[in-house]
């Protein structure tokens, strides 16, 4: 059986928790000597705010509330959106080397089914679902990514909500949907899920560690064996956080594909509807619908999940609306129309965006609404 | 003929392939290198959000000369050969899509001028069976790991 070494740690400030992930992926590189591969499972200090990669952090983060409540922020190596880290939340990390015969794709999908497992064993049923998600119904319990760096080492992020204060999170990561008050919290709420959820008592990252390391033994036939970073680990953390996590050049770095948002409005039948669209040159990043209803309607949902990552043009987000409006849109307007309210928001976005530069305030969850239809 | 399909991919064999990482090279009459990502590598990785080079004037076969964000992963775009950079594709840095749109065409990633070419040549896959034959044990390997539809 496969021994893979075991790491467990809490109160990981933000630079210190991302450098040790890379440091760990050190000992995987093309050179270096054959070494286990290493779970790690922590959670930060309270709190933290991650943005991701090619993410331009002062758009998804508000510093000043960053500071006014003590949340240290930084950039993830992995992709995807700005997340919460703290005490509720339980980090995952997977370092190893990355096989030629195994697409990153399927690295994903692999190390995500040790977290499955996890959950399983506590008798919730989480499937991948989203583009990248980990999903109990339709609510998202886990985000994942994966980073390869350039010297065959392989990092497997995952961040499970064992618990999460959405209001807290709506006043760190710059949600400037927050403005809705509870309509904000609701809507965020309507989305994800956590272990307090699902269990129906309060539950945090360490008392969920065990479980999840329950399920990588299971999932994956390994054996995990406790273990601490080695000096030279620990020596390599510090100098990434010195050179690179605590360095402004890697917190507000620019990337090529400039951040556009929109806001599109519908009014339904059923109600007013919103749509909230975040682009990332011709990506769209998240779109996100609220309206005047209490769950978000189960068509609507899986059409969020069908637009992430999509490419905006009138093709793709039409396939995206016939994958999921198959049994109509739950708002009672043909998918014809949601489909437009998408595209005319996505092309006002793009008239607006500047390149290389943040042109909004906004996240992954809630971009900003400065157009309106 | 030399554009053809491998169930369902698009692949040129007119063209040397690192399939490990999914990267053609076209050696043009000039001498120079024109680097790119296969049709194979591109639907596995999903969506391309990102493209960044490297502002490196050297390149390295197997070293980084650029990241990518894709749906799937963030990670390195790994050289298949050693050179100096000539030209980057700044159209796919600004347009990503473009390069899921024309892979072995207009979404070329850089032009080099191999340094070591006739060493690091024989690395790369360029006969035409060959190349046919590595696509469709990829494609093989990737539905047996569930990460193309079968």
């Amino acid at each position: 059986m496969t021994v893979w070494r075991y790491l467990a740690d809490d109160g990981a400030g933000a630079a210190e928790g991302l450098a040790l992930d890379e440091a760990l992926m050190a000992a995987h590189g093309r050179n270096a000597e054959p070494a286990p591969p290493v779970l790690r499972l922590y959670t930060y200090a309270d709190h933290a705010a991650l943005c991701g990669r090619f993410q331009h952090l002062e758009a998804e983060i508000d510093i000043d509330a960053c500071e006014r409540t003590g949340t240290t922020f930084n950039r993830r190596p992995t992709g995807g959106g700005a997340i919460v880290m703290g005490s509720g939340q339980l980090g995952v990390a997977v370092t190893t080397a990355a096989h030629v015969d195994e697409s990153p794709k399927a690295a994903l999908l692999r190390f995500s089914e040790g977290i499955t497992a996890g959950l399983a064993k506590l008798g919730i049923e989480a499937t991948f679902g989203g583009k990248n998600d980990l999903k109990v119904g339709d609510r998202t319990i886990a985000g994942l990514g994966l980073y390869l760096d350039g010297d065959g080492g392989v990092l497997f992020h995952a961040s499970v909500l064992a618990d999460l204060d959405v209001r807290f999170m709506l006043d760190v990561l710059d949600i400037p949907a927050a403005k809705l008050g509870d309509r904000a919290v609701a809507a965020v709420e309507s989305r994800v899920t956590t272990i307090t959820r699902e269990m129906g008592e309060s539950w945090n990252g360490p008392l969920l560690r065990e479980a999840v390391a329950f399920g990588f033994t299971d999932a994956l036939g390994i054996e995990l064996q406790a273990s601490e970073p080695t000096g030279e680990e620990a020596a390599i953390a510090g100098a990434l956080v010195r050179d690179k996590y605590a360095t402004n050049d890697w917190l507000y770095a620019r990337t090529p594909q400039a951040d556009a948002t929109a806001t599109s409005l519908l009014k339904t039948p059923a109600g007013l509807v919103r749509l909230y669209v975040a682009l990332q040159g011709d990506t769209i990043k998240s779109a996100l619908f609220t309206g005047d209803f209490n769950d978000i309607p189960d068509p609507i949902a899986a059409f969020e999940d069908e637009l992430k990552w999509s490419r905006l043009g009138r093709g793709a987000v039409e396939a995206a609306g016939a994958r999921a409006f198959r049994d109509g849109t739950g708002l009672e307007v043909d998918a014809e129309v949601i489909v437009e309210m998408v595209l005319s928001a996505g092309e006002r976005a793009q008239r607006r965006e500047t390149v290389a530069a943040p042109a909004r305030d906004g996240s992954c969850y809630f971009p900003d609404q400065e157009v309106s239809a | 003929m030399t554009d053809q399909t491998v169930s369902g991919f698009a692949v040129r064999t007119d063209l040397a392939y690192d399939l490990d990482n999914h990267m053609w090279v076209d050696v043009r009459e000039s001498g120079h290198a024109r680097i790119g990502m296969d049709a194979l590598g591109l639907e596995t990785s999903g969506t391309l959000a990102q493209l960044a080079f490297s502002t490196d004037d050297e390149f390295v076969r197997g070293e980084p000369f650029g990241t990518l964000e894709a749906e799937k992963f963030v990670g390195p775009l790994i050289a298949p050969l050693s050179g100096r950079t000539v030209a980057v594709n700044g159209a796919v840095s600004a347009d990503p899509g473009l390069v899921e749109r024309d892979p072995y065409g207009a979404g070329w990633f850089v032009e080099i001028e191999p340094t070591n070419l006739d060493e690091e040549l024989p690395f790369l896959i360029r006969d035409e069976a060959d190349i046919l034959e590595r696509f469709e044990r990829k494609v093989r390997q990737y539905r047996i790991e569930g990460v193309l539809a079968e």
